[in-house]
């Protein structure tokens, strides 16, 4: 077989073959595209991609390339002048070596082999007839498997057909009313941008005050690069169905720890969308794949903290070693001694300075959406020199159904000053009540009772309580 | 394929440089001037040996650089930050007009990155001929890279690795891929200026734990207590001369997420089916690798872990202790010196150095009583008390402790224990292993028949009501094999409820548990009766 020697008869027939649809195929460049990105804080955005869209006036096919690449097709919405949309695609079909030789299957190949003696090369066109396991082919008048004698051989095909794609392509068929070039709005859902806040917190314990500072966190894991996008953010997290979080019926559970101890009822004067706050971008910005964005849009000085300790022993929990009590930062997004604005969820870290004056990190808490006004109290972590040990001293029964727990708390503080520590008892469900107890308790509900015990510079403090329950 | 692209790696990766994607003017901000790392535990580790490459715990990290701002916006690029950063932790003072916004790119150089970024642009594909040597290049573009890299060319396209040639490709130098994890921050500055820039940031992979050993006198009277801080660094990134410190106590984590920094995407060279007519492997050219490589960045694959210096028996009384301070609710220990955290390396520094530490020997068994246990060997505690009387009182971090005792100078180990983070005055109890010497058994003398039997006396302050149930004649047998009489503590797990009414030897409450304390004397036994009750209550027939 002699060098490149095709058929043209033959060629035409492939490209024939290989032409996806009779309808004329025409690409939207992203050359000249604005690009306007509404992103919520639960990994969803909303993209508006405004470029222009040549029409050939009649029946045509535009695919769309630079879209994400985790675009939620059901969600795609083209909207330009004197159009109609006959139909929506979003391709798959990706292009690799396997598909590629699928595809070819019946077509004609080229095949190069280098001689492993002399190095010299021969091109022979060979038709592949199966690709199951291997490919054979047919070369001239007899068959052969592909690299059966593993010496290398090179394939070259023309072309790549026109549905193999070397990543996701959405294209949308549509019946222009006249020919020319005419801006459209492309606009779809897709996961993978998403933000959230976080949050720097400088405490100073001798001024009992935080400095805030707020970060906008952008993040994009969904494929392509946003350039110079108008950027808007929204804090709120849209009912997205699909998403219901059931946590199950609903037996008792103890209660998590509740960071928000006072919800706020001020407004402020962040733009709002229905019950969302919105953060536009004042600039816009380039979004690359794989990158994560900051963006600050707080920075609060000298909102006065309180720094307190709090052991939540659940019901009946007898430890034989102390515990280390929650080290619980308490402060105030009031516009009075406090942050003054309402505060997107996300990530609060503690820093603090240590002797030296270098800032260290203590800890962190995540905060829900806070409407202004409100009162958080964040817990960063154990405390290692106050802590707790709770022990059930006695369980005496009184009747059917009735019963008397003896519990005794002993505090240690190894702190040179005093603390406070609030202990806090749970699991007091059903009509349980407390019959005896070394000093006054608060229920702050049903299900919890609650002392303030201070314990002494380097000192120990016992308190003892005595519960009376069904159970 | 991967010894291949990993001869050319180091030279392409001086080749990329700045991102060339933004037209915004870049400084680079000068290597690292000054830096401090401090490392936190994982928050809920075991005491185990640090793996470098599953380093539960994170640092701080607080670089200073200078950086030279043109006027105007420009971009600061910090380049050499750790791997493991969490960019959305970082924190950057010292910038003119403050920061218009802080970049992390995930994309750091690897073969896969390079293909990826590469994709629809020029590459030159090299060739050689086994034979001659010699290389042919052909220009074209990346079509695909999805299971399998195509390529195009004007002779038409073809599939990567699967002719069986040597084949790679050669790309331009600019393809926006970091070499290494960078983070940068976008600055405004109304006039030319150099500035010192602090970058603080927290990072993964990176841990600290705290190796205790404690040194018994032959009596089991006293110990010798020393411990050294172990921390690790496991980021292909070094800290040289560091203030270095670790931070003691749990502290909260929400998420503790990194961003996907470099995953190591996979390029895997895959083809068309290549089943041949034969079931013999086909005879593969010799310098042909195998194919489908799959072909990985591998960030964490350098050499294995040193062997950790144990924290074994050491000499006693080893220079500099690293100092303490209190921060806030936790403990954070300073390295006297700036040392260099090196990337991939385990370093350790003195933690404590304590000698004649009293101590009770004390040896323990928890006994269910009511049913048939098995003769079970006792367990011994070392427990002493953390404050100055018993040459302690220091803040303790959680960490293990190996226990020795000397023979003939040699150290023998007794055992390894947790040790729980410990505050000043309490007491520390330390897990000294069995003891098949002094063994307990508990039976039931004698099962229950009414009235109860009165030979044992009632134990003071307890009111046997007329409700309760008096159960089971319990024996506790414990024998002491020993040359030397041993302090045993039994402290009795009840059923709620249930009491200890009478007993010869009276029991006292600890953690919450009635617990019998006696000496069983050296080659002797001794027994202990005891008897509970549990509180009934019978309802009221209705007449």
């Amino acid at each position: 077989m002699s060098n490149t020697q095709r058929s043209p008869a033959l060629a035409t027939l492939i490209a024939a073959a290989l032409a996806a649809s009779s309808v004329q195929t025409e690409t939207a460049h992203a050359a000249d595209q604005d690009l306007a990105v509404t992103i919520y804080t639960d990994n969803l955005a909303l993209v508006q991609d405004h470029r222009s869209i040549d029409l050939t006036g009649g029946k045509q096919r535009i695919e769309f390339e630079n879209v994400s690449a985790q675009i939620r097709p059901e969600t795609v919405s083209l909207a330009a002048r004197d159009l109609s949309i006959v139909e929506q695609n979003f391709d798959y079909d990706l292009l690799s070596p396997e598909k590629l030789m699928e595809k070819a299957v019946g077509h004609t190949v080229t095949i190069i082999r280098t001689n492993p003696g002399t190095g010299a090369e021969t091109r022979e066109t060979a038709q592949v007839l199966a690709t199951n396991g291997g490919v054979v082919l047919k070369i001239g008048d007899h068959i052969e498997v592909l690299r059966d004698d593993g010496l290398p051989a090179r394939v070259i095909f023309d072309k790549v057909p026109d549905n193999l794609r070397a990543r996701p392509t959405l294209s949308v068929t549509v019946n222009g009313a006249h020919r020319g070039s005419e801006p459209a709005t492309l606009s779809y859902l897709t996961p993978g941008l998403g933000w959230r806040a976080d949050y720097v917190a400088l405490f100073d314990e001798a001024s009992a005050k935080i400095d805030v500072q707020g970060w906008v966190t952008l993040s994009n894991s969904s494929g392509i690069t946003y350039d110079n996008a108008k950027t808007l953010l929204v804090a709120g997290n849209p009912n997205v169905t699909g998403n219901t979080n059931n946590p199950g019926p609903r037996y008792y559970r103890p209660q998590p720890r509740a960071n928000l101890a006072q919800a706020g009822t001020e407004s402020g004067t962040r733009e709002r969308l229905g019950d969302y706050y919105l953060y536009p971008l004042a600039e816009r910005t380039t979004i690359a794949n794989l990158q994560t964005k900051q963006v600050s849009f707080l920075d609060v000085r000298g909102v006065p903290a309180e720094h307190g300790y709090e052991f939540r022993n659940s019901w009946m929990a007898t430890s034989n070693t102390p515990l280390s009590a929650q080290v619980v930062y308490r402060f105030s997004t009031s516009a009075h001694a406090g942050l003054g604005d309402q505060l997107p969820a996300g990530t609060l870290r503690f820093y603090m300075r240590d002797k030296r004056g270098d800032p260290q990190f203590i800890g962190e808490s995540h905060i829900d959406h806070t409407p202004m006004g409100s009162v958080l109290s964040l817990s960063t972590g154990d405390a290692f020199d106050v802590k707790v040990q709770p022990t059930v001293e006695k369980r005496t029964r009184l009747g059917f159904a009735h019963w008397q727990t003896d519990m005794k708390y002993v505090l240690t503080n190894a702190l040179p000053k005093a603390v406070t520590v609030s202990v806090l008892q749970g699991g007091l469900w059903g009509d349980t009540s407390i019959k005896a107890e070394s000093q006054k308790s608060t229920r702050r509900n049903a299900d919890e009772a609650e002392w303030s015990v201070e314990v002494p510079a380097n000192g120990t403090r016992t308190l003892t309580a005595s519960f009376e329950s069904q159970f | 394929m991967r010894s291949l692209l990993r001869a050319w790696l180091p030279v392409s990766a001086a080749l990329l440089g700045s991102n060339p994607a933004s037209a915004i003017e870049t400084a680079r901000a000068s290597t690292i001037s000054d830096v401090a790392v401090t490392i936190y535990r994982a928050p809920y580790a075991q005491p185990n040996s640090l793996d470098l490459n599953g380093l539960g715990g994170f640092a701080l990290v607080t670089e200073t650089r200078t950086v030279s701002i043109p006027q105007g916006e420009s971009l600061i690029r910090f380049e050499g930050v750790a791997d493991g950063i969490e960019p959305q932790s970082a924190i950057i003072t010292g910038l003119p007009e403050g920061v218009l916004e802080k970049n992390h790119d995930a994309h750091v150089l690897s073969p896969a990155a390079l293909v990826t970024a590469t994709l629809g642009r020029q590459v030159w594909l090299l060739r050689t001929n086994r034979k001659t040597g010699k290389a042919t290049r052909v220009s074209g573009t990346l079509v695909a890279d999805n299971d399998g890299v195509l390529f195009k060319s004007a002779e038409g396209i073809e599939a990567l690795r699967c002719s069986g040639l040597p084949e790679t490709f050669r790309f331009e130098s600019a393809t926006g891929v970091n070499a290494t994890p960078t983070l940068s921050a976008l600055v405004r500055s109304p006039t030319p200026m150099t500035v010192k820039v602090r970058l603080s940031y927290l990072a993964q992979g990176f841990d600290w734990q705290a190796t205790y050993s404690a040194i018994l006198s032959p009596d089991s009277k006293t110990m010798d207590l020393g411990a050294w801080v172990t921390l690790a660094n496991g980021n292909g990134v070094s800290f040289n001369d560091a203030h270095t410190q670790v931070v003691a106590g749990r502290l909260n984590r929400t998420t503790a997420e990194v961003e996907p920094v470099e995953e190591s995407p996979e390029i895997v060279a895959g083809c068309w089916p290549r089943g041949t007519t034969s079931d013999i492997p086909p005879v593969v050219a010799p310098n042909e690798l195998q194919e489908a490589v799959m072909v990985t960045a591998m960030r964490k694959d350098a050499a294995p872990a040193p062997m950790m210096a144990r924290a074994s028996f050491e000499a006693k009384a080893v220079g500099n202790l690293v100092q303490e301070e209190q921060l806030g609710d936790l403990k954070l220990y300073r390295v006297p010196e700036r040392t260099s955290v090196t990337s991939r390396q385990i370093k350790q520094v003195r933690l404590l150095d304590r000698t004649n530490i009293p101590v009770e020997l004390i040896y323990t068994a928890d006994i269910t009583p009511n049913v048939y246990n098995e003769t079970q060997p006792l367990n011994k505690i070392l427990r002493t008390r953390n404050d100055e009387a018993h040459h302690l009182g220091l803040p303790l971090p959680s960490g293990r402790v190996s226990a020795f005792y000397e023979h003939d100078g040699v150290p023998l180990v007794v055992s390894e224990a947790p040790l729980r983070d410990t505050a000043v005055k309490e007491e520390v109890e330390i897990n000294a292993g069995e003891s098949p010497d002094v063994q307990v058994t508990t039976v039931i003398e004698r099962i229950q028949v009414d009235p109860a039997p009165k030979e044992l006396p009632l134990i003071p302050g307890v009111v046997n009501v007329r409700s309760s149930d008096l159960q089971n004649l319990n024996r506790i047998e414990i024998t002491n094999a020993r040359p030397t009489a041993v302090t045993v503590e039994l402290p009795l797990h009840l059923p709620d409820g249930t009491n200890v009414v009478r007993a010869d030897h009276i029991p006292k409450t600890r953690n919450g548990l009635p617990t019998f304390r006696l000496t069983v004397p050296a080659q002797g036994s001794a027994t202990i009766l005891f008897q509970t009750a549990r509180s009934t209550y019978t309802p009221v027939r209705p007449r």
